[in-house]
């Protein structure tokens, strides 16, 4: 064998410009391939994390009714057995509670239907963390100029003050970015935009009374901080659901469908407006391994009354959202096979190659002695040789991107980023860390060159030592 | 004792509407370790005889027992096994493997069968002196003349110790320095390790060396002659 692997390897450098033509295209293959998958599943990663791991969660327990019938009469009790059950359940990493409900807001003479979502304050901070969604800075017109006659800006940065003189920020890195303000340049900025464009929003207290309202809902019934919003609808069995609500912050939600109807308050609170004293509409749980997600969804199911609860996990939840990242991953595994069935019909180009051109070598050491087999191993060693060497190298190319990518994710600005947040996107591009689909694709490449090899080789057992001797 | 036994053995081409009789009806045996040149025009047959022979063609009629096996009856890998373990190829060509050097290119056959790396030393390097190549055996066959590749690939061919050795005009592309040289090896090789030579060749100096004179005529023995002995 390792005679033959000599052989082989020497074999693929006696035409070095078509070995290098081969390993080059194997390796743009790769790298196109591996830098696309890596940022495709990047992004579906964020908007898992954004939209299930930050709000629904990967798993929910429900009343059995309610999932199909969404009324608070399909309540859930939130007792300590449950709890109980859910804390000695493995691979759930966190539970908290929820109570969520649709009511009429009016303010002023605005109205609108909302979602109203009781939660727990502090353990909330774990899932969905709205305080971190909080708008701590907030750009106007009348700010923007203010701030454009205390401080000089270049051309660029004034048309970007102006695109974004309505702009919510939760940060002032983000201000920045959006600004396109470098971080050395910021801190001259800094004072200036703290003065002006600071914005009071406080975050709830576990007994608060008062509600955060989505920016762009607080924009619709115009109300700031301080003010007051009217909440009126239906409780539990019917019940008259009314009040009156303190403003205490405005959130910023990525999804412009929440950021319309969305209203937090604290669970008490939301008990007692909707008329469930001790109940909830779901209980949000995340998972410690969210690739055991139908695993744990069984554990806990078995763990609880068929007849009282129901464990959903986020794919029957948000369906609409797992349809959206199987479209998307169906159009790029496509765009994968086109750019591998290219490369596959090079490689066979090349095995084809290397046998018509060695034919009369071929026959010599049949003739001498060497079975067919030996010489087929010979020529998919080569092949192998050729494939290994394209696709480490593409993948020890694309490493240090996806590892940078990863960890500092590609930020759009400007009007990229205001499309990506209208479609309720962040504008953010991650690559995903290295996981199986780095050894897929070299897995992929390994079995092109087996199947680029079927036909070529096939020539050989059929070869006529004769007719290879007088080629 | 009769090594090779050739029995009313014809090969016609079909290749073009003429068929072509290049094998016509030929017998004869083989003793073992003899020396025997077959001659003859191009075309008289001698390189398809060789070859069938070598179990590389096909006949369209008639036997062919080597070392006691009917050729016939080989097949695929068994046919392939049988070269490998009792016939030796030089071809006129040379036809050595390119990435390999001259010792490579020797031992190769032996490790085909099998043989330790220590046995191939010992054997190539020995061989390799013998043919005068022992300053040059880590050359590839680019860097070496035709009567050096021819050399090495009689080496090769007698590495492994067949018990017969085809060589189809072996000096054909060689000087006569080349041929002399290349012939005094093959000669005393024979001799000294019984190793039964076939050639097939016009070359005169070939045919003054052997022992034995088959002459072909269009597929035809025209004459038989043992130098030592009778028709």
């Amino acid at each position: 064998m390792k005679d033959l692997i000599s052989i082989a390897w020497r074999n693929i450098w006696r035409n070095k410009r078509r070995t290098a033509i081969t390993i080059a295209s194997i390796f743009f293959a790769v790298f196109f391939a591996l830098i696309m998958r890596s940022m495709q599943l990047g992004t579906y990663g964020h908007m898992i994390d954004q939209s299930i791991e930050k709000f629904s969660g990967y798993l929910q327990v429900q009343n059995p009714e309610y999932f199909d019938d969404p009324s608070l009469d399909n309540y859930l009790d939130y007792s300590g057995e449950l709890i109980q059950t859910i804390q000695q359940t493995e691979g759930i990493s966190i539970a908290v509670p929820r109570i969520e409900a649709f009511v009429l807001a009016s303010s002023g003479h605005q109205s609108k239907g909302v979602m109203v979502t009781g939660i727990d304050p502090v353990q909330e901070l774990q899932v969905s963390n709205p305080e971190h969604l909080l708008v701590k800075y907030r750009l106007t017109p009348e700010i923007v100029t203010k701030i454009m006659h205390e401080t000089t800006f270049d051309k660029k940065q004034i048309e970007l003050l102006k695109f974004n003189e309505t702009g919510l920020y939760h940060n002032l890195d983000r201000l920045a970015l959006d600004l396109g303000l470098k971080p050395e340049d910021f801190e001259k900025y800094h004072p200036v935009f703290e003065t002006h464009a600071s914005y009071s929003g406080q975050y709830l207290k576990p007994d608060d009374d008062g509600v955060l309202v989505s920016s762009r809902l607080a924009n619709y019934l115009q109300v700031d901080v301080g003010d007051s919003i009217i909440l009126m609808g239906q409780g539990k069995f019917g019940a008259t659901a009314a009040g009156i609500f303190p403003v205490k912050g405005l959130v910023k939600i990525l999804s412009p469908d929440l950021d319309n109807k969305l209203v937090y308050m604290a669970l008490p609170l939301a008990q007692d407006f909707l008329n469930m004293p001790n109940n909830l509409t779901c209980l949000v749980m995340n998972l410690t391994n969210n690739d055991q997600l139908i695993e744990v969804q069984k554990r806990l199911t078995s763990n609880l009354d068929p007849n009282k609860f129901v464990v959903k996990n986020w794919k029957e939840i948000n369906p609409i959202l797992e349809q959206q990242i199987q479209s998307d991953n169906k159009s790029g595994q496509m765009f994968l096979g086109i750019l591998y069935f290219i490369i596959f019909f090079g490689i066979i180009g090349t095995v084809l190659m290397m046998i018509a051109e060695r034919k009369r070598e071929f026959g010599v050491m049949v003739a001498i002695g060497m079975r067919k087999s030996k010489l087929i191993l010979i020529l998919v060693i080569e092949m192998l040789f050729i494939g290994i060497i394209g696709t480490a190298l593409g993948m020890m190319a694309v490493a240090p991107l996806v590892y940078y990518y990863n960890f500092h994710p590609y930020r759009f600005t400007g009007e990229m980023a205001k499309m990506y947040e209208d479609m309720g996107m962040d504008a953010l591009m991650p690559a995903a860390g290295f996981d199986a689909y780095f050894a897929w694709q070299a897995l992929i490449i390994l079995l092109m060159v087996f199947l680029a090899c079927y036909i070529p080789l096939r020539r050989i057992r059929k070869m006529k030592v004769m007719n290879a001797l007088r080629a | 004792m009769k090594v090779i036994e050739i029995n009313k053995l014809n090969k016609i081409y079909n290749e073009s509407e003429v068929k072509v009789h290049a094998v016509n009806n030929v017998t004869f045996d083989i003793e073992e370790g003899e020396f025997t040149a077959i001659v003859g025009p191009s075309g008289s047959g001698k390189t398809t005889l060789l070859n069938m022979i070598g179990g590389l063609d096909i006949p369209t009629s008639g036997e062919v027992m080597v070392g006691g096996s009917l050729m016939s009856s080989l097949k695929g890998a068994d046919l392939t096994d049988f070269r490998l373990h009792n016939i030796g190829f030089v071809f006129q060509a040379y036809n050595l493997i390119p990435v390999l050097s001259a010792k490579e290119n020797t031992e190769f056959v032996m490790r085909l069968q099998g043989k330790s790396k220590k046995v191939c030393d010992a054997r190539t390097k020995e061989l390799l002196k013998a043919v005068g190549l022992g300053e040059r055996m880590n050359a590839r066959p680019a860097k070496l003349s035709g009567g050096q590749q021819q050399r090495v690939a009689v080496a090769r061919a007698l590495a492994s110790k067949p018990k017969f050795v085809l060589a189809d005009e072996p000096t054909a592309n060689l000087d006569s320095k080349s041929t002399e040289t290349l012939l005094d090896i093959m000669e005393k090789l024979n001799r000294e390790e019984n190793i039964t030579f076939i050639f097939s060749t016009h070359d005169a100096r070939v045919v003054k060396k052997a022992r034995r004179v088959i002459t072909l005529e269009d597929g035809k023995i025209l004459s038989d002659v043992r130098k030592n002995g009778g028709e």
